[in-house]
């Protein structure tokens, strides 16, 4: 073309038009990015987890607490072993006395602001608890709750977010000096690094890096992993845009929370927090100067650095980090030396997700489901309080992990054995514990809550229950029938249920079916009573699958999971009061208003008496029956009450059992549902007794209800007995329901007059 | 029979009205607990109550009830500030188990029964609000 046909287009005002029309377009892709950025930086900034937390530590005068427990729960809650005038979250402690200062929490009642008090304990009690300003005595007071967790945004990637002020102040400097020395002073993007991306583009070197941080939390973002020119320049402008939005405090917080750490399978590890947990075990504000290095240095590559399967780049990154730091002077020599001398201190498996309670948080997470749109809980930064008592919850994860390994080291053949527990308060249905398998950090099937196993005799004491509210035809003497039963039902095959012991007993007392658990007395009394009253009665008693309307179903051919027993066994413990079981508490805003309370709920499902009079019986299986094993645990005084279940073929083994104040169920089993070779005795019964053991449980002790009498019976007859009748003892009956006649050690001529006047007069 | 069933309605409003009010005055004077820390809360929900803030004094009951989880007197504060609430089918189940941990204190118990007569009354039941209200009576006599 000549020059001067060219010259004659490239006229001024084209050249006008033609840069006026580039920089609309570059405005107008300016714009699209400016909102793209804002838009996915408010969302990822803003989409605050719903935070769940356990139980608060009540404290007043005359609770029963220990010194030692005390400083357990402190320490939990990373409370720091000395005082420092006012500062919140301290304490000190000499022998059986505190002083503490506790973190202001905003609960659902209120917020309670620092307290600083003094504690004394005497005799595994504490005794009294004063404001150590005014030195007045304080009746009430409550620690913070331990976080246990949280529910996050719909992507689904798991985050522990942290705040900049939670992060160690070594990580930051850290980071700064490897990747981004300037990142303070620059507006987004670094000029010398943009120059040495420039040459390194131009010498053929492919687009480089030089990226700052904002470059890099902007790539993390939303730009897919092209290294393209286009792709460099998107990342410069939204870079800019970034800073012209954001303080650097936000950026930085923004970027900890989001930079690419590791992989686990197909769970993405983002952001320090996790990452903190992911490689060394401990939450973030633990970390060391050299591990905090590692971290940082990882940044750059975490596969290429993964210090799991390349400690030796992995050292050589977090010891060059050490030195940039060392450089910048944020370092001493000497702190120099002591990181660098550290070995890398990874742990073997990533032990934890954000939650060390998954199965629990499993549990909430469905409770919620039924009662908030998934949106709400997910972007509103909630405040959740649950039930968790995270005593409860060590003791129950420890004995099941102990007891399954002493199972399996006694008999060889039993390798990968199973579990699940389940803790609740017998007084108002909430869920203390809730282990979802041996590996309480995992989290995998939880079998809580979803492992439907068949329950074996565990149904039993429904049967009796249904027994029991007939007192005119069935009382705790009543004899039942365990001699050979055939049942006939058309389309099965004839049903011959046998005893555990492969004998028949002949005619047994009520109370002793259900102590040793006889299938066949069992069987033909639930058949007596007819199978839809006794599946009725399960239902009532809160079960709420579709029970099978077959004989086998009365010897525990149904299937539910843990939870769903511990509902039944809840309205039993409760004198027939079904409460359903509850894991929250409370929800509050991120800005501390209500929004939803979980409140007790009650109803009476079945009349005390006939309840009163189960009970007895459960506590009869305990002291003489088939659970007679607890008392290895646990002393008789306490008068436990339970009941075990057994399987087919020693599948499964369950115990169910209560105190005066607590509800356990415990099964344990394979998952492949191949013989375990257990008992309800051997299996789930040590478990359950290790468990209770370490939680010092309450007597039980039932009040009496108005229509119940205790009377003296002489067993072996099963009729009226005197005190002074030989092996005579003690039992309730509804009133008008207790034999009449008396048996021959009380026929003595002058009892008989005695007996006479006394039935005038009753 | 439904002029009489007429005549009577007003009278059962009037009645149920009448034992609400009665359920939900605060018993000043009754020891509910020798823990100090119940009391407070229990003193607590009372003033939330007063400023009809019911959710609250609910909570601060079930606060209680963890401290003290067999003390009638908190589920019958719970009972009857379901009543308030007009959640009458909770507050009769509470005045129940309230009774189950009631033992030999009659006025108690009494006290529980009419919490359960005003209860079935607001729900419409008016043969076991007449049972319970009985039943009440018969306590109270003796």
């Amino acid at each position: 073309m000549k020059l001067s046909t060219l010259r004659k287009y490239l006229t001024w005002k084209r050249l006008r038009l033609t840069g006026l029309v580039l920089l609309w377009l570059l405005a107008g892709f300016t714009l699209y990015l400016d909102f793209r950025v804002r838009d996915a930086f408010e969302g990822r900034r803003f989409a605050l987890p719903a935070r769940l937390y356990a139980r608060p530590l009540e404290l007043f005068p005359g609770l029963k607490l220990t010194p030692d427990a005390l400083a357990q729960e402190l320490a939990r809650l990373g409370y720091k072993e000395t005082l420092a005038g006012d500062e919140p979250g301290r304490f000190a402690r000499q022998g059986n006395s505190y002083e503490i200062v506790t973190r202001p929490f905003v609960f659902w009642d209120g917020v309670q602001p620092v307290r600083t008090m003094r504690l004394d304990f005497r005799g595994g009690v504490l005794s009294t608890v004063h404001d150590r300003q005014t030195d007045q005595p304080v009746t009430l007071a409550r620690l913070d709750p331990l976080y246990i967790g949280g529910i996050y945004p719909a992507h689904n990637e798991d985050r522990l977010l942290v705040r900049l002020d939670e992060v160690p102040e070594q990580l930051v400097q850290a980071l700064i000096a490897i990747e981004d020395r300037k990142f303070y002073q620059h507006h987004g993007i670094h000029p010398r690094g943009m120059a040495r991306a420039a040459v390194a583009l131009v010498t053929g070197r492919g687009v480089q890096g030089g990226s700052t941080l904002t470059q890099q939390l902007v790539k993390n973002f939303f730009l897919s992993p092209e290294r393209t020119l286009r792709r460099k320049a998107t990342e410069i402008l939204m870079a800019l845009l970034v800073e012209m939005h954001y303080d650097k405090r936000d950026i930085l917080e923004t970027y900890l929370n989001e930079i690419y750490l590791g992989q686990d399978g197909n769970r993405a590890i983002h952001g320090v927090g996790l990452a903190s947990q992911f490689y060394f075990g401990k939450p973030l504000r633990e970390l060391t100067l050299p591990e905090a290095a590692l971290l940082v240095g990882m940044v750059k590559g975490p596969g290429y650095y993964d210090p799991r399967r390349h400690p030796d780049r992995a050292h050589a990154r977090r010891d060059l980090v050490l030195a940039e730091m060392a450089k910048l002077e944020m370092l001493t020599p000497a702190q120099l030396a002591a990181a660098r001398s550290v070995p890398l201190d990874v742990i073997e498996k990533p032990s934890m997700g954000t939650t060390p309670y998954p199965a629990f948080l499993d549990l909430v997470r469905r409770q919620l489901r039924r009662d908030y749109r998934e949106e709400d809980l997910r972007s509103e930064g909630l405040h959740i309080f649950t039930t968790l008592d995270p005593v409860v919850q060590t003791s129950a994860e420890q004995a099941l992990a102990k007891r399954l390994a002493q199972i399996e080291r006694a008999r060889k053949d039993l390798a990968g054995l199973e579990g699940a527990v389940v803790v609740t308060n017998v007084q108002n249905g909430e869920v203390q514990a809730l282990v979802g398998g041996r590996d309480a950090r995992f989290e995998g099937f939880n079998r809580a809550l979803d492992a439907h196993r068949p329950v074996g005799s565990l149904l039993k004491p429904v049967i009796y229950l249904t027994a029991l509210m007939q007192p005119k035809r069935y009382t705790l003497v009543t004899r039942l029938d365990d001699s050979p039963l055939v049942w006939k039902e058309r389309g099965i095959p004839d049903w011959q249920p046998e005893n555990y012991d492969k004998t028949f007993h002949g005619q047994v007392p009520l109370r002793e079916a259900l102590a040793h658990s006889y299938n066949v007395a069992s069987a033909r009394l639930g058949l007596e009573l007819g199978l839809q009253e006794v599946l009725d009665n399960a239902r009532r008693l809160g079960v709420e699958r579709e029970l099978p309307p077959y004989a086998a179903s009365l010897l525990g051919a149904v299937e539910l999971a843990p939870l769903d027993v511990t509902q039944m066994y809840q309205t039993l413990a409760s004198g027939g009061f079904r409460t359903p079981l509850r894991a929250i508490r409370e929800v509050l805003t991120g800005s501390g208003h209500p929004v939803q309370r979980y409140a007790l709920a009650v109803e009476q499902a079945f009349e005390a008496a006939p309840v009163y009079l189960l009970t007895a019986v459960l506590q009869d299986v305990v002291s003489t029956g088939t659970a007679a094993g607890l008392k290895e645990f646990l002393p008789s005084s306490l008068k436990l009450a339970g009941k075990t279940g057994t399987t087919d073929e020693l599948r499964d083994s369950w115990f169910a059992g209560f105190s005066g104040d607590r509800l356990a169920v415990v099964w344990v089993g394979y998952d492949d549902n191949r013989p375990a070779g257990l008992t309800g005795a051997t299996g789930a019964l040590p478990v359950w007794g290790e468990l209770m053991r370490k939680l010092d449980p309450e007597p039980l002790a039932p009040p009496l209800p108005e229509d119940i009498e205790r009377v003296w019976i002489d067993p072996a007859s099963g009729l009226r007995a005197d005190r002074d009748c030989a092996d005579a003892i003690e039992l309730p009956f509804l009133r008008g329901s207790e034999p009449e006649q008396f048996a021959a050690c009380a026929r003595s001529p002058g009892k008989k007059i005695k007996n006479w006047f006394r039935r005038l007069f009753e | 029979m439904r002029c009489l069933f007429q005549k009577k309605f007003p009278l059962l409003v009037l009645s149920v009205l009448l034992l609400t009010a009665c359920a939900t005055l605060r018993p000043e004077a009754m020891p509910v607990s020798e823990n100090p820390a119940v009391l407070t809360l229990v003193e607590q929900a009372r003033a939330e109550a007063a400023e009809n803030k019911l959710h609250s004094a609910v909570a601060s009951i079930e606060r209680a009830q963890r401290l003290e989880p067999r003390n009638p007197w908190l589920w019958q504060e719970l009972a009857r500030l379901h009543l308030a609430q007009g959640d009458h089918v909770q507050a009769e189940s509470l005045a129940a188990r309230s009774n189950t941990w009631a033992g030999s204190d009659r006025a108690l118990r009494a006290a529980n029964w009419r919490l359960i007569g005003a209860a079935r009354a607001a729900r419409g039941d008016a043969a076991g609000a007449q049972d319970a209200t009985a039943r009440a009576a018969e306590l109270e006599r003796r």
